[in-house]
């Protein structure tokens, strides 16, 4: 259904996509991670027709976005991050609007109209102005609001920023509820969870460059099945605890990280109690030792360096 | 146009919503046009030009029949508001400046008419009220001087029918003496009759000579001929002033507030990015423009309806010649307007500069396009560099319609001025707003 070559757009000199390519399937609810300003809003304002690329091709159900613009806005919609609706009018108000805007009326947008309030659960409030809503609420019409022309294609750009954790659930049951209606949805997210949550594939942005796709397990794969077990000592117990770790069995890389070492093993539960004979036998404390399995936050850290919640430079 | 028209209906749906907006750009004007009204203005709420001037008459030994038909005469003439008073509350009046100035008339009048002596008529006036005051002594002084003058030539030319004279001669004198009444019963008295005729050819001379000397002044070699010249077409004299100017130059003045409001949604929209939403529809990008630019121009036409049609309700307001005129004036500095801060919108990228660019533009083009003074009375450089705003041209309408009462053809140049500045600028608006679509610089 969606098909990334190469792509590449630029802001001056610097490069906000740099080469990135994936595609999508019918139906697949593909998730774009990366921190802020990694490249994911740029990405989709080029794949909804927004902002034209400066290299490479996309195309959207067979229509290349620059030459076939039109008949890609057809095909999909957009959810934008900020809440773009008018919150000076009420909910029907606005979803009317953006119906007539693509060419809907009479009977068939006002069916339409009462289908996406039932969805977003609004029929209550839909007489109400949008100023007056709760910012779940102002989400979820947020969300519908992209549905009105019944798109091929949902592109939603972190669509659960700022709002708590009963809303974000919500919004996430209701993004599952369309993937499982077929809707082809590309989901940018900052939050690890979510992306495992809903996505079939995801795909890793990073400066400008997709640095690792694939579905949850084989993105996990590419870090091998190492776990993490992170412990904080003086600083000048670090050499001292490198030199014992190199001789033990199954440490296959000791770093550092925030002040807190980093231990690699293909077992944590193996390496663990001795490491703590090592801590006990130097009278050093056991607090703040800890295992993690890995996942895709470890994925991105071992990609990037950096954490998922950490802007791009 | 249709696509243009979801836009514009959204925007009006918005606008008609907002009630601050409403506050602004309705109700403040209202109020501003009450005040404006009230002070300069005419109408329901008083006359226009200067009121009658509150006198008090003094006139102690008149009988009532002439007091009444005095007072009559004063209050028609329209210059006065007569009230009448004894000596003593005439003169508190006049110190207190409750009056600008009082007629002392002279005691026992008539007597002093028949008995040829002089009358003088004594004027009190408030100093702190010189205006008013002189203007009651100058009219009073008229009155004198034409006596004084009929006088003169009665005794130039009849001097022995001079009324004291004249009577001694005839030996009348003790016949009018007193009072009307007096004069009367002795006329009457049999004893009298030979007395009586004469007296009888002697009023009747007196009629005469008068008679004479009012068709004399008739073909009097020096005079003065007033005339008012009104429109052509206009039966009635129409009085104009300064809130005729000031209504339509204060409404254009806040239609350009409000016009560049709807010129900031545009970016207002894109910081929301709802405009992005909206460019993300099928079909081409210009209805979007264009909607906002139809908005504007509804709400600026509402705006001076309302205002005009309030300053026509209830300060008089001359909505020109005829029903067309003024529709137009109106609707072709909309559309200038409108098309002039969407342009201006369009040349900058963010909605802070936006603001101050255009607090700066109404300010400047108020001063220089007649919104704070008559376009007639600018300085020769402000009305030169007025003629590049659009205000300045839409004042000049406005004025010559409604101050001037002139119709299509006594505005032509205006108008044009106005139809072509919208036209361009429509043409501008779509070309930039474009460019900026293709340019992605909207995202």
């Amino acid at each position: 259904m969606i098909e990334v070559r190469d792509l590449v757009k630029k802001y001056g000199s610097h490069k906000a996509v740099d080469g990135v390519t994936f595609s999508v399937a019918r139906g697949e609810l593909f998730g774009l991670l990366g921190p802020n300003g990694a490249g994911k809003t740029t990405t989709i304002g080029v794949l909804s027709t927004l902002l034209h690329a400066d290299g490479g091709q996309v195309r959207i159900g067979g229509h290349d976005v620059a030459a076939g613009a039109k008949e890609v806005r057809r095909l999909i919609g957009v959810v934008p991050q900020e809440i773009a609706l008018y919150t000076d009018l009420t909910a029907r108000d606005n979803l009317m609007f953006w119906g007539r805007l693509h060419g809907l009326g009479g009977a068939a947008l006002g069916k339409r109209v009462e289908e996406l309030l039932v969805m977003a659960d609004l029929v209550d409030a839909a007489r109400r102005k949008v100023e007056t809503y709760s910012g779940g609420m102002q989400r979820r019409l947020n969300l519908v609001a992209g549905l009105i022309h019944e798109p091929e294609v949902l592109f939603l750009d972190e669509p659960t920023v700022g709002i708590d954790a009963q809303a974000r659930s919500r919004i996430l049951e209701l993004i599952a509820q369309l993937g499982r209606q077929g809707l082809t949805v590309i989901y940018t997210t900052h939050y690890l969870e979510e992306a495992e949550q809903l996505c079939d594939r995801i795909g890793v942005i990073d400066r400008g460059r997709l640095v690792a796709l694939g579905d949850k397990e084989s993105l996990i794969s590419q870090i091998g099945d190492a776990d993490l077990i992170r412990l904080s000592l003086p600083a000048d117990r670090h050499e001292a605890f490198r030199a014992a770790g190199a001789g033990w069995p199954g440490c296959t890389g000791i770093g550092e990280r925030r002040g807190k070492l980093e231990v690699r093993t293909p077992d944590g539960g193996r390496l663990l109690p001795v490491i703590q004979e090592w801590l006990r036998a130097n009278d050093l404390p056991l607090e703040q030792l800890e295992i993690e399995r890995p996942n895709l936050e470890t994925l991105y850290l071992t990609l990037t360096g950096r954490g998922l919640r950490e802007d791009a430079p | 146009m249709t696509r243009a028209w979801v836009f514009a209906r959204r925007d009006l749906k918005r606008m008609a919503a907002d009630r601050r907006a409403l506050v602004v750009n309705v109700a403040l004007p209202l109020a501003l046009t009450a005040v404006m009204g009230l002070s300069f203005g005419g109408g329901v709420f008083g006359k226009k030009g200067i009121s009658a001037i509150p006198v008090a008459i003094v006139a102690e030994d008149v009988p009532e029949s002439m007091r009444t038909r005095l007072l009559e005469g004063l209050e028609k003439s329209g210059f006065f508001a007569p009230v009448w008073a004894d000596s003593l509350a005439a003169d508190t009046l006049v110190r207190n400046g409750k009056v600008a100035a009082a007629l002392v008339l002279p005691d026992d009048p008539l007597t002093a008419f028949f008995r040829a002596d002089s009358l003088v008529v004594e004027v009190w006036k408030d100093p702190s009220s010189d205006i008013k005051a002189g203007i009651v002594e100058e009219i009073v002084g008229r009155g004198v001087l034409r006596v004084q003058a009929g006088e003169a030539a009665f005794r130039a030319l009849w001097p022995d029918d001079y009324m004291t004279i004249g009577a001694d001669s005839l030996g009348l004198d003790g016949l009018l003496e007193g009072d009307v009444t007096d004069i009367w019963t002795r006329l009457r008295d049999p004893g009298q009759t030979a007395a009586r005729e004469r007296a009888f050819d002697f009023l009747v001379r007196q009629f005469d000579h008068q008679v004479a000397l009012q068709r004399a002044l008739q073909g009097a070699a020096a005079g003065l001929a007033v005339a008012d010249k009104v429109p052509t077409g206009q039966e009635e004299q129409r009085e104009t002033s300064l809130f005729d100017y000031f209504l339509p130059s204060f409404a254009v003045f806040f239609l350009m507030f409000a016009v560049a409001a709807g010129a900031r949604d545009l970016h207002r929209e894109r910081a929301r990015r709802t405009l992005q939403r909206q460019l993300l529809g099928p079909g081409p990008a210009w209805p979007i423009v264009v909607g906002k630019w139809i908005a504007s121009v509804a709400q600026g036409l509402v705006m001076l309806s309302v205002l005009l049609g309030v300053g026509a309700l209830l300060f008089r307001v001359n909505l020109g010649p005829d029903p067309w005129t003024l529709p137009i004036v109106i609707v072709l500095t909309c559309t200038a307007a409108a098309g002039f801060f969407l342009a201006l919108a369009l040349l900058v990228s963010r909605e802070k500069v936006l603001d101050n660019l255009c607090t700066a533009v109404i300010l400047v083009s108020g001063m220089i396009g007649g919104n704070f003074l008559p376009v007639d009375n600018l300085p020769p450089w402000a009305a030169g560099a007025g003629r590049y705003v659009f205000n300045y041209w839409a004042n000049l309408s406005f004025s010559r319609v409604i101050g001037g009462n002139e119709g299509l053809s006594g505005i032509a140049t205006p108008l044009l001025v106005l139809a072509g500045a919208s036209l361009v600028l429509l043409v501008v608006i779509l070309v930039l707003f474009n460019a900026r679509v293709k340019r992605g610089g909207w995202a």
